[in-house]
């Protein structure tokens, strides 16, 4: 077994589970969507991100790829709640909440390439 | 590969595949070492880069979780954005105090806590980062990443050198005087400081990595297209071997000069295409002999040889006849006695290490074993009835004690003398020996003689055969012409190109070397301007006279100053002063005044190329 990997695949699907769970709910009910938990999912994605640093191999260009998306998507969510919450006047609103949901489903899309890609690089992996 | 047709597809054309792929895969592979520095640094940046994240995200939420107190007395948490925005400038030591109200005492010893967290992890990432930044294989991979993009940008002709001592130093400057472009390879980080520290007009990337090395040599352009030759000039033989084999097998086509001391090594270069091998030692003997034969010629040889602006030479009077004393015996040694036998001199040779003797089988007529610079053993060669002395040991001091012993038992004495040690040059300075060799500088006078023009190093090759009076004439013509310092040497080529003024005459048998060498201001005047050399197809004539008449695509070697250089080209190029200056005839230089004057004009071959050449106008 080996230590890296195991880390590395915890990250890479706790990403993925976190937002997940920030996704699943009505679009427009800002109730059903902690804001806590996109920001633990984008505190685990930019480790994730970090994680993927290095690998020279063309997996890991891609691995690295799908994970800078889904940081991006998730700070654009994070920004959205900010701006809803602090600056427009209305406070969390349907609209802003839908459109803060939908960029983590954006988000959710890359984390769940990643997870793919962790599956076939596992399962096309052979010793020897 | 069953398919017949693939078969024969393959062995058509896989010799030509296997030629172009193999620099472009090293290619390829000097990068990849490059960019691998990259991966490094983010591998080792991951864990300060997770530790840092984890302290924010810790410290951020934690805050949000503390109770606080608002203004209006009311208990008030702080959300995720104000506390995000209070640990960025707290754990940046940027501080703006406690925003947005005064914190609670549970706040606060929260806030206390993540202080020094963050200290610390900011602490150790930009610890890791300068680590790595000052790690020795990082800044040289950053290095050869900067230097094969300098080399890969490189958009002229250039050089590739390889070894940058004092032989290459010299060159590097002869060659940044002539404005070719050069590409550098040194084992020493001094030496490549030094070159980043000379003034050159160009800007010449210089790497430091061992040019035994494909990868390095391919990284410095063995495989661009604009590499025009390769010069393994480094202290090492098998350096150089290596070199010229690494050339050889990738780059067939391009021109190699080696350096060796040792005539096993020459051969093994041989093995390898067409090498120009040049063994100082070897070379220093043929000049002897010139010298000993022929002073005027040697004397020419060497101002020519040293590049532009180089000064005359003063001419020696070695002695032609008489007993010479030999003092080492190695590589240096042989070489020299072999060529004073062949020019019908006696010689008497001290060696210290009886070794060098024994590998030839039985030891040599008049060979004295000893120390040489010890007094007796020199009083032993009767210096008082010798000629000349060569001091040829490999150790400056033992040659500089035997040329000091040697004159003060015989003032008369020609004293030659190898210099092996450039600090040492300021000693044999003052000691006014009439031949000193520094093999370094015989190596670079001879590459530049190679290489800066063809037509320069034909005309050394066959200049000693023309004879001692011929070339003492030709240093008069010079001095007479060009003055004490060696004018810059150019080539003409007397094609469409260079000379479209004089397409039809040259044709016609019209020109003579002596008219076309007018002033184009007064044709009464002589430019001041010696031709060389004349090449037409594989014949050379050595300073052809005034009365040659020249044929299109021959070739001239001049020397002059630029200033007459530019008068002679204006010849070449414009119409109107090449009919002046070759026949004496005034023509039109604009285009509506040749329509007009038609008529008129004395009957020459002008007409059929009036058009073509009016744009020259």
């Amino acid at each position: 077994m080996n230590l890296e990997k195991v880390i590395f695949g915890f990250f890479v699907l706790l990403a993925a589970t976190l937002n997940f769970g920030f996704f699943l709910g009505d679009i427009a009910n800002p109730d059903l969507h902690n804001i806590y938990e996109l920001f633990a999912a984008l505190a685990v994605s930019l480790i994730a991100t970090v994680l993927k640093f290095g690998d020279r191999t063309q997996i890991g260009a891609v691995h690295l790829a799908t994970s800078l998306v889904a940081d991006l998507q998730l700070v654009a969510a994070s920004i959205v709640w900010v701006w809803a919450n602090e600056i427009s006047a209305q406070g969390m609103t349907a609209v802003h909440t839908a459109s803060m949901v939908s960029l983590s489903g954006g988000a959710l899309l890359a984390n769940l390439v990643s997870v793919v890609l962790l599956v076939t690089e596992t399962v096309t992996f052979h010793r020897g | 590969m069953s398919n017949p047709l693939l078969v024969f597809w393959a062995q058509l054309f896989s010799r030509r595949e296997a030629v172009g792929r193999v620099p472009s895969q090293a290619h390829i592979e000097s990068a990849a070492q490059a960019s691998s520095a990259i991966f490094v640094v983010m591998r080792r940046m991951r864990a300060p880069l997770i530790t840092l994240i984890v302290i924010f995200f810790v410290s951020v939420v934690g805050l949000t979780l503390i109770p606080g107190v608002a203004p209006d007395g009311q208990p008030a948490r702080l959300n995720l954005f104000e506390s995000f925005y209070f640990m960025s400038y707290t754990a940046t030591t940027i501080g703006f105090g406690e925003l947005p109200w005064p914190f609670s005492n549970a706040q606060r010893l929260w806030v206390t806590f993540s202080i020094y967290l963050s200290v610390v992890g900011w602490a150790y990432a930009i610890g890791s980062l300068l680590t790595l930044l000052q790690d020795r294989s990082f800044r040289q991979a950053l290095a050869l990443r900067r230097f094969t993009g300098k080399v890969a940008r490189l958009r002229e002709p250039f050089l590739l050198l390889a070894g940058y001592g004092r032989a290459g130093e010299l060159l590097a400057k002869s060659f940044d005087a002539l404005g070719q472009q050069l590409v550098v390879i040194d084992e020493s980080s001094e030496r490549v400081d030094a070159l980043d520290l000379a003034s050159y007009h160009s800007d010449i990337p210089g790497l430091r990595a061992n040019a035994a090395n494909p990868h390095h040599l391919t990284a410095a352009g063995l495989d661009h297209p604009f590499c025009s030759g390769v010069l393994a000039l480094t202290n090492n033989d098998e350096t150089n071997l290596a070199v010229t084999m690494t050339a050889a097998l990738l780059r067939p086509d391009l021109p190699v000069i080696a350096r060796t001391v040792s005539a096993p090594i020459a051969e093994r270069m041989r093995a390898f295409g067409t090498p120009a091998v040049v063994n100082p030692f070897d070379r220093f003997g043929d000049h002897l002999r010139l010298a000993l034969n022929a002073p005027a010629s040697y004397q020419l040889l060497t101002w020519l040889e040293a590049g532009p602006g180089g000064e005359l030479p003063e001419r020696g009077h070695p002695p032609t006849d008489g007993r010479w004393v030999m003092c080492g015996y190695g590589r240096f040694g042989r070489e020299v006695t072999a060529d004073l036998r062949a020019a019908g001199l006696d010689v008497t040779i001290i060696e210290a290490g009886a070794t060098d003797l024994g590998e030839r089988g039985e030891p040599e007529p008049g060979v004295i074993v000893g120390d040489a610079s010890h007094p007796g053993v020199l009083a032993r060669a009767d210096l008082a009835s010798a000629v000349g002395l060569v001091a040829g040991t490999d150790n400056d001091t033992t040659n500089l004690s035997m040329l000091a012993t040697a004159r003060k038992s015989n003032p008369q004495l020609f004293l030659v003398a190898r210099q092996n040690q450039p600090t040492s040059a300021a000693l044999f300075e003052t000691m006014r020996v009439d031949a000193l060799l520094v093999p370094t500088e015989v190596v670079a006078h001879e590459v530049y003689a190679q290489i800066s023009t063809p037509m320069l190093w034909r005309f050394i090759r066959e200049m000693p055969a023309q004879g001692d009076e011929w070339a003492a004439d030709l240093i008069q013509r010079l001095r007479y012409n060009c003055g004490r310092e060696l004018p810059a040497l150019w080539k003409v080529k007397l094609d469409a190109e260079q000379a479209p003024a004089l397409g039809g005459w040259l044709a016609d048998g019209k020109v003579t070397l002596g008219d076309l060498l007018r002033s184009p201001e007064d044709r009464k005047r002589r430019l001041l301007v010696v031709p060389l050399l004349l090449v037409r197809g594989d014949e050379a004539v050595l300073t052809p006279d005034g009365e040659t008449i020249l044929k299109p695509d021959d070739q001239l070697l001049f020397a002059g100053h630029g200033s007459e250089r530019r008068e002679l080209e204006s010849t070449l190029v414009v119409d109107s002063t090449g009919a002046y200056v070759l026949f004496d005839q005034q023509i039109p230089s604009s285009w509506i005044w040749r329509k007009l004057s038609r008529k008129n004009r004395t009957p020459s071959t002008l007409d059929d190329r009036s058009d073509a050449s009016s744009s020259h106008v």
